[in-house]
């Protein structure tokens, strides 16, 4: 083929890559969902935390402050005004299920449900509705009245003269309300505050990055703007910011790493053609797995993609090794087939290692397992038969190097004794077992940290807010809606005693806004005849100033109220108010679960007590609670990796039909996989998923290098093509890991640094315990 | 002296007021029961013996804005904030004087129609707030608070002993 064909080919092939690409980022979905990625939760407990986790309100919550610029302190006015514009915006976004500000809060019962208020608040449980009760209570109507509070009261009274509506008000209202200023929420600082729950799921980094930026453009465009400040906080926002810090400083040094990694190739291939073609099996292999995943399940997770990418890095080996093994004295092709059983060996073993990722049954995993076989199989495919129709013709033979030549001297006299492996082993079991840390970071967040003022200042914001805890909620479980009512209000005294003695600000249970069926009637039952209520109603009013027949309304309500079938949650749940409710209540089968949120949580071990002593109740901790998800998660994947490691060796043993050959190929990969692990262990790092990935990702290089060393070649030639190739392999994946793991962020340093010590430690003991004595010398 | 709608005669009580600055005023009734309302952070509260408190935003107490209002015109002399906030319009003879404080904001217009102040000298004498329904407080200072009370109490009469007084 000629050099002008050829360059129209690899143009060809990276332009319909680049079409591929842009076809796939159209059409294939990519879901930041925690769920997805986890196993299938089994409990109905599980479920309900993987519910919580995704669409819990809690986690939805957004947390805003609007402040003056630095330059400026305007007045409160403006700032409340910019919360109302602000917040009559959101309500038009269709990234916002909801937006408070603090502005028409009161308690809006329908009017058709007004009479219910009897039967909904407390007030009949201690009191009846007599002559001594109604007096006391319209005296302090008069005195109301007469008081600064008289505007707000004086249009219900005729109605309502014991201010049920206003006792229901205040049940539920938070207990720890903001500031009001203007007419809307201001924390202590003097910031205007907002919430604002987000239609997103509050783990879906994606969506809740598309809901931030439609929040800053709204408020950027307000036109009384000026240079106020929007604060952001939440968990949804924390989450957003962490995703992308981590993909720009991921980017960044990758970047860095490609330029080194093409210049290296220059370097060690004296050609700039190597350049366009060595990222062509990978790429492919890469846009390969993604299209199989989007056709076998439909949208594609992002930790998948991150994770699966990151195994796909052995794939770039491929064509490293057909270049390095181009012989001068034999055709490309030709060359290419004495290395071909090597790395289709490589190849399919890896296949069927990961075969044991898509037996494991768990999404995440499967999808892996899909994307990387799918990958490893095309970039395979792509390295032996189109590759070296496109390889230049001129080149240098890697076996003329005068230098390779040096090093291969050199690694051959150092000494290779039987016990070093061994001592090396005894070395390592030692350091796994005095390591100083936990063995397991269960944490996700602890590898991708949020900033300690950011942490202080959501803190702040949650606190003056009186937002519910994300961490912690009360599970309470029955066999009915009402059941789940009736139970709620059975804890409740011991509710309230937990927030008497501060160890909560605040529980916001199920019948704080529903009593039970039971209840509302033993309240209707103390409601008295319309003949015996107006009779007690004019005792009352004997002594006292109201116009005579002005409390008619009130005993038309009561009337009304006795006829009454008690209000369900259905019922319920069609009021403004009841939303709330309907977002604690949720049936899963046969069981009827309430979910009661707290805020401030200042004592869990209290919150603990309270459960233990009353059946049927537990306290959720969605924190311990997704890092035992996380674990059983790991607890899967090391299962998957056993499973694969021996299906691995099975296929070397078969492939070499050799157990003594297999055994120096899959020895040293094992030794340095366990060295890396120890020298982690030993420098006080807890294991994540992401060391696993790392790990996994350095054995499957580890692996090329102990077969390429371990193969017999009859030429000291070869041998020379053989190191060129594995120390372009080793220098190029030391170098791009190498950076990633100077990394800021220690999710990338835990990546980086477990590949560049696991590449180091796999050259190694290759070096040690694969290359063949008979070499030939 | 409070006029309702919902009350067939007025009610009358007595207390003192505490104005501590712009957006600090305590009022306190002492007698026929015990009150105090205090207006911190744009809340009042209002505390009664023995009955707990009860807090609100101050925005839904326009009584008390245009208590705080007439405190603020009368003491701190801060005419160009005062002239934000309210239409003045004054009133002066030889010894009596009328300042009439009228909402510029709707908000508050919808709730209170307008605050007269009657004085003397240096000495405001009369505090009377209409709210927009027509219910309506008058509140008599100094020495009218001791003096004894027209009979009947209408607003008619406490008006005249308002200007009355003066003279």
């Amino acid at each position: 083929m000629s050099a002008f064909r050829r360059s129209a080919w690899i143009i060809a092939w990276w332009s319909l890559l680049v079409a591929i690409a842009i076809g796939i980022s159209y059409t294939v979905k990519i879901s930041g969902d925690l769920r997805s990625f986890m196993p299938p939760a089994q409990s109905d407990d599980q479920k309900l935390l993987m519910d919580e986790i995704g669409n819990g309100p809690a986690s939805q919550l957004l947390l805003l402050a609007i402040g003056n610029g630095p330059t400026e302190s305007g007045p409160q006015e403006k700032l409340a005004a910019l919360s109302t514009s602000l917040a009559e915006k959101l309500r038009n976004d269709p990234n916002f299920a909801r937006v408070i500000n603090g502005e028409n809060l009161d308690v809006q019962l329908d009017s058709e449900l007004l009479p219910y208020r009897y039967l909904l608040s407390p007030t009949l449980d201690s009191n009846t509705f007599d002559a001594p009760f109604l007096h006391e209570e319209l005296q302090q109507r008069m005195e109301d009245l007469a008081s600064p509070a008289a505007d707000m009261l004086k249009d219900i009274l005729p109605r309502d003269p014991t201010l049920e509506v206003l006792k229901l008000a205040q049940r539920w209202m938070p207990a720890k309300a903001p500031i009001m200023r203007d007419g809307v929420w201001f924390s202590p600082r003097g910031e205007a505050l907002l919430l604002a729950q987000t239609k997103a799921a509050g783990f879906d980094p994606g969506a809740q990055t598309a809901a931030i930026a439609s929040l800053d453009a709204a408020f950027a465009q307000l036109p009384e703007v000026g240079d106020a400040k929007l604060t952001i906080s939440g968990p949804g926002y924390f989450g957003a910011k962490v995703a992308a810090t981590t993909r720009s400083e991921a980017e960044h040094l990758s970047a860095i790493g490609t330029a080194g990694f093409l210049l290296l190739l220059i370097v060690a291939y004296r050609s700039g053609a190597v350049i366009a073609l060595v990222g062509l099996p990978l790429v492919s292999g890469a846009l390969a797995g993604l299209y199989a995943i989007a056709l076998a399940f439909g949208e594609v997770h992002g930790i998948t993609l991150a994770f699966g990418i990151t195994l796909l890095g052995v794939a770039q080996e491929y064509p490293i090794r057909v270049f390095s093994h181009r012989r001068s004295d034999a055709s490309t092709q030709q060359s290419v087939d004495a290395v071909w059983p090597l790395l289709r060996l490589a190849v399919v073993s890896a296949c069927i290692g990961y075969v044991a990722f898509f037996a494991s049954g768990v999404p995440g995993l499967q999808q892996l397992a899909v994307f990387t076989i799918t990958g490893l199989l095309i970039a395979g495919v792509a390295t032996r038969w189109i590759l070296p129709q496109l390889l230049p013709t001129r080149f240098r033979d890697a076996a003329a190097l005068p230098f390779i030549e040096r090093v291969r001297v050199l690694i051959a006299s150092i000494p290779k004794p039987r016990w070093l492996p061994w001592l090396l082993l005894a070395i390592a079991l030692l350091a796994l077992f005095i390591a100083p840390t936990p063995l397991w970071q269960n944490d996700l967040s602890a590898l991708t940290p949020i900033a300690a003022a950011d942490l202080q200042r959501e803190g702040e914001l949650r606190d003056a807010l009186g937002a519910p805890d994300i961490r912690y909620l009360l599970v309470l479980e029955a066999d009915s809606a009402d059941g789940v009512l009736a139970l709620s209000e059975r804890i409740s005294p011991q509710v309230e005693k937990l927030i008497s003695s501060h160890a909560v600000d605040d529980v916001e249970l199920p019948s704080r806004y529903l009593p039970s069926k039971a209840t509302q009637m033993a309240r209707q039952a103390k409601l008295p005849d319309r003949v015996i209520l107006s009779k007690e109603l004019d005792k009352a009013m004997r002594d006292l100033p109201f116009q005579s027949g002005v409390f008619a309304p009130f005993l038309d309500d009561v009337e009304k109220a006795r006829a009454l079938q008690p209000l369900t949650v259905e019922e319920f749940e069609k009021s403004p108010f009841g939303a709330r409710l309907q977002a604690m209540i949720t049936r899963r089968g046969q069981r009827w679960f309430g979910v009661a949120t707290f805020s401030g949580v200042h004592d869990a071990q209290a919150l603990q007590t309270l459960a233990r002593s009353a059946g049927d109740v537990h306290v959720l901790d969605l924190k311990a609670a997704s890092e035992s998800l996380v674990a059983q998660y790991r607890a899967r994947i090391l299962q998957a990796l056993g499973i694969a490691l021996l299906l691995l060796a099975a296929a070397v043993a078969i492939a070499l039909r050799d157990p003594r050959r297999a055994w120096h190929v899959i020895a040293p990969m094992s030794l340095a996989t366990l060295l890396v692990l120890a020298v982690l262990r030993v420098s006080g790092v807890s294991l994540s998923l992401f060391h696993l990935v790392a790990v996994t990702l350095a054995a499957g290089l580890g692996l090329h290098y102990a077969l390429f060393f371990e193969r017999p070649v009859d030429t000291l030639a070869e041998a020379r093509r053989t190191l060129h190739g594995t120390l372009v392999c080793v220098s190029s994946a030391v170098l791009v890991f190498g950076l990633l793991a100077t990394s800021s962020l220690p999710v990338l340093r835990a990546i980086g640094l477990t590949v560049a010590l696991g590449v180091a430690f796999h050259f190694c003991l290759s070096i040690q315990m694969a290359q063949r004595k008979d070499d030939a010398r | 002296m409070h006029f309702a709608k919902l009350l067939r005669e007025p009610l009358t009580l007595h207390g003192q007021l505490d104005y501590g600055g712009a957006d600090k005023l305590g009022k306190r009734v002492d007698s026929p029961y015990k009150e105090t309302t205090t207006i911190a952070d744009g809340k009042a509260t209002i505390a009664r013996e023995g009955r707990g408190t009860k807090t609100f935003g101050l925005d839904r107490a326009p009584d008390l804005q245009g208590l705080l209002a007439s405190f603020s015109a009368l003491l701190s002399g801060d005419a160009a904030t005062m002239d934000r906030y309210y239409a003045i319009d004054e009133t002066i003879d030889e010894h009596h004087w009328t300042l009439t404080l009228r909402p510029r904001s709707d908000a508050l217009a919808k709730h209170l129609k307008n605050v007269v102040i009657d004085g003397a000298a240096n000495e405001p004498r009369c505090f009377t707030m209409t709210q927009a329904d027509g219910d309506a407080s008058v509140m008599l200072l100094g020495d009218l608070a001791t003096a004894a009370l027209p009979t009947p109490v209408t607003r008619a009469s406490l008006d005249d002993l308002c200007h009355r007084s003066a003279q």
